[in-house]
């Protein structure tokens, strides 16, 4: 770990040195958080000692010419990185170690390293039209927040859209820079760095390796009213997917090896507003490999004038998962929610937003089927389904705003054969001659768990920070959190804060 | 349901009539307004156009229609300036020539006497005689936004044409400037260069960002912090934005990006410090609930093989892992109804259809193996649904490795995916 940060700080040190001329920062975020997990019966099960820090380097106008009067539009260039070290001191360091059977978790790390992003940007090349980012990059669209190291182009065209094309290597959990645990990559597989392990050690866990990707999408450009995205993504698989040891009861599938798909989807999404009359968005993501629309959702928006904004919200989802996983073809049913919304801005200090949704989803409740399951396969009528389930729920927010001042209400309700989940926060924020900060959280929360009643609680809590700024961007800041309930009695949380930005 | 969905509709209601406003008290704004107001019109934004004090009484509609004054007669810098920061309203010497007024010295400032009103009181409201010859400080910040008048007028954009009809009104205030919807009337350009010069690319009027904020638009004044109105990409940033968000920045990949870093998003979607905003209170003993009121969405910022697993695992309440103080009953219900045949309400097979996802945050797929894969002790229980068949021969090719979990490559069965 340590040469990696090393590198990581190498290649920091070389951009700032690089953007010597340019303008730039140096942004660091720590949160430190300690708090136990307690079992029903009370004895810690996880005593979290948490420091997460990161450390970000950016510089702008690599050029030089941006910020000249009237050079708006010239090229420009921008580096960005951000390098974070997550760590829990609490944790039992045989956890992570492959020889301690006994306590090893697969693919926990006690302070992983990973860099969030780092690349090159290039904007307006090319009189306007072209535009790059090379390196550690986020992407978001209708297929979600996503990863990958590699190269993007985005060519901007006279025609109110832009063609994207892009490629590289999956972000994936136990590759260099990347933690131990995948964020980014499709669910549904256990993957991570298998260095040490041996082959019957936990062989579900899959060693990871190199994901290639690529993708494109075209997008709408140029326009206030209107926002569309087409995008369409596929990674490849190329780790050995089966670790099997003799004797298990698994241990002899065959092996399949070399690339092989890892997601293929199609995602849209598209945003039409009209200032007088209201807005439509709408989206859906289709799994190509599953062969299934996994999301579909849309809402209509109606400005009932200025301050008013009445909604109603459709959304389906259908869990898919990467390719790899036996998940994919598991019997799996979507929900749907249909909602109602109501948006108010009273003043220009206060606004309130209150929802209601129903849930729906079906449930197959067939009587028992094995001895013909397999027949009733080929005929496409394994689960016969007998009808529909309904979960309800709505929530009410408001938020009042000065600019010293925030204070935010939620009241939430779910309702359902599964539990009920009912409470309000209310939370405060204030800030005193622009550099003492000021916060408090209290709430009272409700659950009643059905298919474990014996997990049910209410829950009443508070929380209570302070700090200090000490720099337009830099602060320090204690938070301390106090919840109660007859499950776990008495549960406290410590957090400390500190973000510095420096502007070399 | 019914009950419960009423009392909803109570709520909600209840909740609209507190947080509706008032009928409006104040006069109706003066009319006409700038291109790209609102109807009735609630003003320009506060944090761009900070609040202004004019104590001033001033007739545009005299001076322009019935003098015949040109804007530029008092605005001369309307044609010429390159800054927001360049003061436009004219000095108390541009007065002068006509009202025969003197404010060359403001210490020692003389009221006029020609045939033009020229006492202090006619402009200066409040202006008490006697009273140390002071009238009440006109106030007008900048706008906190990049604009020149001189790269408009020389592509002979008017005055009306971002002011409105001034010359109909009184006095003029910040409700004409500029709105930023008139402004998209020109600005509606992408940044190919064969859009022509009126770029719509946001920090062509608004200021870039510093200290913090570099690389952005700035968004944070002391006059407030800068939120997209809700007719711009319908991203009114209200107290339930973050439930709805997805919508706005699914569909333009770059459009959050020009007020927030990656940071402000990775820190829920790749965060590593539990967000109260949205899990509340003791949310490690509440998840349970949600995961069974069908929430899905958890892999919104969750991957479940990598960030719930984990964690169960060391709790010891998965199957697989180093255990310890994990029994299968103490988080399913009893064999009885959870596994055992006959299937009925409550099996494991219908709770995993109505939420698999919920399975995927504590089992690995070898759990499921053990019984759905045609060795393990199960015997092979189909976990398919209904008409996997039509389209397992493409999935079977492109990646066998999940049909291979459970199947034999010689199983008959498989052949029917062949």
């Amino acid at each position: 770990m340590k040469r990696d940060v090393g590198i990581v700080a190498c290649a920091a040190l070389l951009a700032v040195a690089t953007a010597a001329r340019a303008e730039g920062e140096i942004t660091s975020d720590t949160a430190a958080q300690f708090y136990d997990v307690r079992s029903p019966t009370g004895e810690t099960v996880l005593a979290r000692r948490r420091v997460t820090t990161t450390l970000g380097v950016s510089a702008f106008d690599l050029l030089g010419k941006e910020r000249s009067a009237g050079q708006h539009h010239e090229p420009n260039l921008i580096f960005r990185a951000r390098l974070r070290y997550d760590a829990d001191y609490g944790a039992d360091a045989a956890s992570a170690s492959p020889t301690s059977l006994d306590k090893l978790v697969p693919g926990f790390s006690r302070g992983p390293v990973d860099i969030m992003y780092g690349y090159v940007e290039g904007r307006r090349f090319v009189g306007g039209a072209l535009g790059f980012r090379l390196g550690r990059q986020l992407m978001t669209d209708a297929l979600g927040w996503w990863s990958f190291d590699g190269g993007e182009v985005k060519v901007t065209t006279p025609a109110y859209f832009a063609v994207e094309g892009y490629g590289g290597l999956e972000v994936r959990g136990g590759l260099p820079f990347s933690g131990a645990a995948g964020r980014w990559e499709r669910d549904g597989v256990s993957r991570g760095d298998r260095s040490g392990y041996d082959a019957a050690t936990y062989p579900g866990f899959l060693d990871a390796d190199v994901a290639p990707a690529f993708g494109a999408a075209i997008e709408s450009a140029g326009v206030s009213w209107l926002s569309a995205r087409l995008s369409y993504r596929r990674v490849y698989n190329t780790n050995t997917p089966f670790n099997g040891a003799p004797g298990d009861a698994l241990a002899a599938p065959p092996l399949v090896a070399g690339p092989r798909l890892s997601s293929e989807r199609v995602g849209y999404a598209v945003n039409a507003t009209a200032p007088k009359v209201g807005a439509l968005q709408a989206g859906l993501v289709y799994d190509v490999y599953a062969g299934l629309l996994s999301n579909v959702y849309a809402t209509a928006d109606v400005f009932a004038g200025r301050k008013v904004t009445v909604s109603a919200d459709f959304d389906y989802f259908r869990p898919t998962f990467d390719a790899d996983s036996i998940f994919t073809f598991f019997a799996a049913e979507p929900t749907a929610d249909l909602g109602l919304r109501a948006h108010v801005d009273a003043t220009a200090r206060l606004s309130a937003s209150a929802s209601a949704h129903v849930r729906t989803m079906e449930t197959q409740t067939a009587p028992h089927l094995e001895g013909a399951t397999r027949a009733l396969s080929a005929a496409g009528a394994i689960y016969p389904s007998n009808g529909v389930a309904f979960n309800e729920g709505g929530s009410v927010q408001a938020r009042y705003r000065r600019l010293d001042t925030t204070a935010q209400l939620r009241a939430t309700g779910n309702f359902g054969d599964g539990g009920d989940r009912v409470g309000a926060d209310l939370y405060v924020e204030r800030v005193l001659e622009t550099r003492y900060l000021l916060s408090g959280r209290v709430g009272a929360w409700q659950w009643d768990d059905k298919l474990r009643p014996d997990r049910s609680a209410v829950n009443v809590g508070y929380a209570a920070g302070i700090g200090y700024r000490f720099a337009p961007r830099s602060r320090a800041s204690f938070e301390f959190e106090h919840n109660a309930n007859r499950l776990v009695g008495q549960r406290l949380r410590f957090m400390l804060w500190l973000s510095v930005a420096v502007l070399p | 349901m019914i009950s419960r969905l009423l009392a909803i509709a109570l709520f909600l209601a209840a909740a609209l009539a507190i947080a509706s406003p008032p009928a409006p008290a104040t006069t109706p704004r003066p009319s006409p307004l700038p291109p790209g107001a609102f109807e009735p019109d609630t003003g320009p934004s506060d944090v761009i156009y900070p609040a202004q004090s004019i104590p001033l009484r001033f007739d545009h509609k005299k001076h322009v229609k019935d003098l015949g004054q040109r804007c530029t007669s008092c605005h001369p810098g309307g044609a010429t300036s390159t800054q927001v920061a360049d003061r436009l309203t004219p000095p108390g010497t541009k007065c002068d020539g006509c009202h025969a007024s003197s404010h060359a010295d403001l210490s020692a400032v003389r009221a006029g006497t020609g045939s033009a009103p020229g006492a202090c009181a006619t402009c200066h409201e409040g202006y008490v005689p006697g009273d140390g010859n002071t009238v009440a400080r006109v106030i007008m910040q900048s706008a906190n936004m990049v604009f020149s008048h001189a790269k408009h007028s020389v592509r002979n954009i008017g005055c009306a044409q971002c002011h409105g009809a001034v010359e109909e009104l009184g006095i003029a205030t910040r409700d004409q400037l500029p709105r930023m919807r008139g402004c998209f009337s020109c600005h509606q350009k992408s940044d190919a260069a064969s859009r022509g010069e009126a770029k719509g690319a946001c920090d062509t009027c608004h200021i870039k960002g510093q200290g913090g904020e570099a690389g952005l638009i700035r968004t944070r004044f002391p006059s407030g912090a800068l939120k997209p109105p809700a007719w711009l990409r319908d991203a009114e940033h209200g107290p339930d934005f973050i439930e709805r968000h997805k919508r706005a920045a699914g569909a333009d990949s770059q459009f959050c990006g020009n007020c927030h870093k990656e940071d402000f998003c990775t820190d829920c979607h790749d965060g590593r410090v539990r967000t109260a905003a949205i899990h509340p209170a003791d949310y490690l003993s509440m998840h349970p609930v949600e995961a069974q009121l069908q929430t899905q969405r958890c892999t919104s910022c969750h991957r479940e093989q990598s960030f719930c697993v984990p964690c169960h695992q060391r709790l010891g309440i998965t199957q697989s892992g180093p255990g310890g103080a994990h029994t299968a009953a103490r988080f399913h219900p009893p064999p009885s109804v959870w596994s055992d045949a006959p299937r009925k309400p409550g099996h494991h097979a219908f709770e995993a259809e109505r939420n698999l996802s919920a399975c995927v945050s504590c089992h690995v797929e070898r759990d499921c193996v053990m019984c759905h894969g045609g060795r393990g002790i199960g015997g092979g229980v189909s976990p398919h649904s209904a008409g996997f068949l039509a389209g397992c021969a493409t999935q079977l090719r492109r990646n066998a490795r999940p049909c291979f979990m459970c199947h034999d490559p010689r199983d008959a069965e498989l052949a029917q995916c062949r």
